[in-house]
């Protein structure tokens, strides 16, 4: 009785097959080298290196939560929550650091915020036994609310240049930006973390299985506990590069962000109702809507046409993953 | 599936007369690929009897009474009704024909009212206007559940029904063709003692009026209480008819595993050693209740019982899963308290789930990964799996369990299931348990892996381990256990030490006699050894 598996999608480990085969995330770099090339044929100097690197600027946050989103969803999970939360620490590292706390003091209270805002997320998910659609529904508009009455809508901006240098900032000779390998290690480090750790195998496990991760004695409340943790802490870290890259901390930071952060990890392979996905496919499905949404306002598309592409793009990722997922061998 | 010369075969057709047969397979058999599921089976059916049809998993009943009921066309012989040859093509056309069934997963509408569950599939009472002519759909509802002596609302959807009511309506279903025959698969495994003696009333009220009932049950007790006639199946061929009076319950058993019992079940001889585990006064409110044992090392435990006795979740609470309300555990003689899985895994013990799918394994990830699943803090450092021990380990349990695969990468869903359920022991057995309770361990496998999982579980105990085993299977415990612990509605009715176990004493224990009094009152002859 062999059936069709979800091989493709699964980890990397996973693969039943030794020999090389044609997997989603083959076909999705496949498709950025054939993206890239058409747009070094529309947009004359878009392939130059410095262009490429420099574009990297516009997609460091939204990459860093997707990474994060990635093992929300592999678990069987959603958060709703980020662009937010990404908000609310800002201001919060912004407000803290106008009322005088050295700006060192007021980042690490952004982190703790960041955290403690996908703990509570967590927490109403794994011992709440809320569902985490409606839960990070809710935090949406808390996490938004909050920023919005504690900043009373008013910007912080006056913040010192080591800081906004973060996000503005280039090394290498002026080609690569500040905070590129923020997102280089920070892509490292969750691949080593979902692919190669017990905590990764058991984040597997609650989204394939949930009942036979608990009968196989893993604590399955603390490990989501760990995951929205890990969300909320990655969540802090983009708000502090989106914070130095537009020198301000405002309250309507990032709206809508969810949903581009939720396409790129659905078109890397990352299944919507979790047990297969991978840091691998994430960073390709981050870079292949990320250059396709730059590269047509290069190429003199308005920039509104953006969210209609990263909407199907939605369709078309989860599209891809039934389809992969039917194949038979 | 070579025809063996077998003194139990007995083919006897006692010369009654005055017998109307109902229905008839002659020489009936069905392939599936290369392999024949039953071959040349005969198979009378009477009016007004309770045939029992007995076999293991794998004997071929399904396929026989699934050519009865029209699912499958045989591949030779055919079927007869009232010595008229008949093509059922579809279960459409058997039940014209008089031959209805219910199945053991009941087929209904759960968000469907009875009323509209009783219609699914037929063709419906129509008023003069062409709509559907509810009032007299209603009155032969009325008057079907009045035959059965049933009274409950019909216009209930059937999802607010208990199980044995869902059932009731689908023998309602069945008895409104008008059905001749009546195939009845597994009806009791999810009733109550009372509501199956609530059911046997019924089948002895269509007896009385000629219908014949063909009867799958495992549980011998019953068959042996209401069947007049059995036929036992083994490997796809017919070993033995004849009436129950006839019989006694070592030789039926004999007969359906083909060869003594012992000879399924090797039992190393040992002595049990110190007490591992000790259970006193457990409960968990509303679900059991004042339960004690001791569990030692080299000793196998049965836990017998009826499905809903709380058997499972006794165990489950000992694994941590839906810890105790009271009482307490006693592990090597301290009292531990387990509060979840992890800290079960981490003093010893270890629970193999009965739902092998849904509660033991991921079946699209590969074979290494599930038997590494619950034994990852022993092949990893620093939270890094390391895939080279992941490996050895894998293949240490594929050698030893002589799990049948192509690859250990291939996903479990890839595998039969024998070969599943010895993924799952392996699964259970990396992480090095003192103390195993094993949860129906061998359903749904065929004999073969069966006896491969009893020399399992033999080793287990042989190697000092203390083993609890959960089954249904009465002849299974009977033959590997050391002592037999009897549950019934949430409390031990019974504790029964071996090797000379009474079969009837613990079945009557299982439906609420107290063990005393069972003792003494001899049901059916014979205990088993």
């Amino acid at each position: 009785m062999s059936q069709p598996t979800t091989r493709s999608t699964a980890p990397a480990e996973a693969s039943p097959r030794p020999r090389f085969a044609f997997t989603r995330t083959h076909g999705l770099a496949l498709l950025l080298v054939i993206e890239l090339a058409g747009l070094g044929v529309l947009v004359p100097g878009y392939l130059e290196p410095g262009s490429l690197l420099d574009t990297s600027r516009t997609f460091i946050e939204t990459g860093i939560l997707a990474l994060g989103m990635t093992f929300v969803i592999v678990s069987g999970g959603i958060d709703l929550s980020v662009a937010s939360l990404l908000a609310l620490v800002s201001v919060v590292m912004g407000l803290s650091y106008q009322a005088g706390l050295p700006l060192p003091a007021a980042m690490f209270l952004g982190i703790m915020t960041g955290i403690a805002g996908g703990l509570v997320n967590g927490a109403a998910v794994a011992y709440l036994g809320l569902h985490p659609f409606v839960v990070t529904l809710a935090t949406m508009a808390i996490y938004r609310g909050a920023a919005y009455a504690i900043s009373n809508a008013a910007a912080v901006s006056d913040f010192p240049p080591w800081f906004t240098s973060i996000g503005q900032s280039y090394f290498a000779g002026g080609l690569v930006p500040a905070q590129l390998p923020v997102l280089v290690v920070a892509a490292l480090a969750c691949w080593l973390l979902l692919d190669r750790t017990t905590f990764g195998r058991r984040v597997y496990g609650i989204g394939a299985n949930e009942l036979a991760t608990r009968f196989s004695g893993v604590p399955v409340e603390r490990v989501k506990l760990a995951i929205y943790g890990l969300m909320g802490c990655l969540v802090a870290v983009a708000a502090m590069i989106q914070t130095a890259r537009v020198s301000t901390a405002r309250a309507n930071a990032s709206i809508g962000l969810e949903l581009p952060v939720i396409a790129m990890v659905v078109l890397g392979g990352t299944k919507i109702t979790g047990g297969a996905g991978t840091i691998p496919g994430t960073v390709l499905g981050v870079l292949v809507l990320a250059y396709l949404q730059d590269g047509l306002v290069s190429a003199g598309v308005r920039n509104d046409w953006g969210l209609v592409i990263v909407g199907a793009f939605l369709i078309l990722g989860v599209l891809a993953n039934e389809l992969f997922r039917r194949a038979p061998r | 599936m070579t025809p063996t010369v077998d003194q139990d075969r007995t083919v006897t057709y006692p010369p009654e007369t005055a017998v109307t047969v109902a229905c008839r397979l002659v020489g009936a058999g069905k392939r599936f690929g290369g392999i024949w599921a039953c071959r040349n089976v005969d198979l009378e059916i009477r009016a007004g009897e309770v045939h029992a049809v007995m076999g293991e998993n794998g004997a071929g009943k399904s396929t026989l009474m699934k050519m009865l009921h029209g699912i499958h066309l045989p591949d030779e012989g055919h079927v007869e009704l009232a010595g008229r040859i008949v093509s059922l093509t579809s279960p459409r056309v058997a039940e014209a024909e008089g031959i209805a069934m219910v199945p053991q997963e009941l087929d209904l509408f759960p968000d469907l009212s009875v009323v509209e569950n009783l219609f699914v599939g037929r063709v419906r009472p129509r008023t003069r206007f062409g709509t559907f002519d509810w009032a007299t759909m209603r009155r032969q509802a009325a008057t079907a559940f009045g035959r059965l002596n049933a009274t409950f609302d019909i216009d209930a959807p059937v999802r607010s029904l208990s199980g044995a009511n869902a059932q009731m309506v689908e023998i309602a279903r069945a008895l409104m063709h008008d059905a001749k025959v009546v195939i009845l698969d597994e009806p009791t495994a999810a009733l109550t003692e009372r509501e199956a003696q609530r059911l046997f009333g019924i089948i002895g009220e269509l007896t009385r009026r000629g219908v014949a009932i063909v009867y799958i049950s495992h549980r011998l007790d019953e068959v042996f209480q209401i069947a007049e006639r059995i036929t036992v199946l083994r490997d796809g061929e017919r070993i033995h008819t004849g009436r129950t009076r006839d019989l006694d319950m070592p030789r039926l058993i004999q007969m359906m595993v083909g060869r003594p019992l012992s000879k399924l079940f090797h039992r190393t001889p040992h002595t049990p050693g110190e007490a591992l585990l000790e259970v006193q006064g457990l409960g968990r409110t509303g679900t059991f209740e004042d339960i004690s044992f001791t569990l030692r090392r080299g000793e196998i435990v049965g836990l017998s019982g009826l499905i809903g006795a709380g058997r499972s979740e006794v165990a489950q609470a000992i694994f941590g899963i839906a810890p105790a309300t009271h009482g307490s555990i006693l592990i090597a003689g301290r009292p531990t308290l387990i509060p979840n899985s992890s800290s079960a895994i981490a003093r010893g013990i270890i629970y193999v789930p009965e739902e092998r799918r849904s509660q033991g394994l991921v079946l699209d990830y590969p074979i290494d990964w599930n038997i590494s699943f619950s034994g990852l803090n022993r092949i990893s450092r620093f939270g890094f799996v390391s895939r080279r021990r992941e490996r050895e380990i894998a293949e240490r349990f594929r050698a030893l369990f002589a799990i049948r695969s192509s690859s250990l990468k291939a996903p479990v869903l890839s595998l039969s299931g024998g070969n599943q359920q010895k993924v799952l022991l392996a699964k259970a057995l990396v992480v090095e348990p003192e103390i195993i309770l094993l949860d129906e361990p061998t359903r749904g496998v065929d004999v073969g892996a069966k006896a491969e999982i009893y020399r399992i579980i033999d080793d287990l105990a042989a190697a000092g381990k203390a083993v609890l085993v959960v089954s249904s299977e009465m002849n299974e415990l009977l033959s590997m256990s050391d002592r037999i612990l009897v549950m019934h509605q949430g409390r031990l009715t019974g504790t029964f030490t071996g090797p000379d176990f009474s079969p009837d004493a613990i079945g009557a224990a299982a439906a609420g006699v107290l063990a005393e009094q069972a003792e003494d009152s001899a049901l059916h002859p014979g205990s088993v050894h």
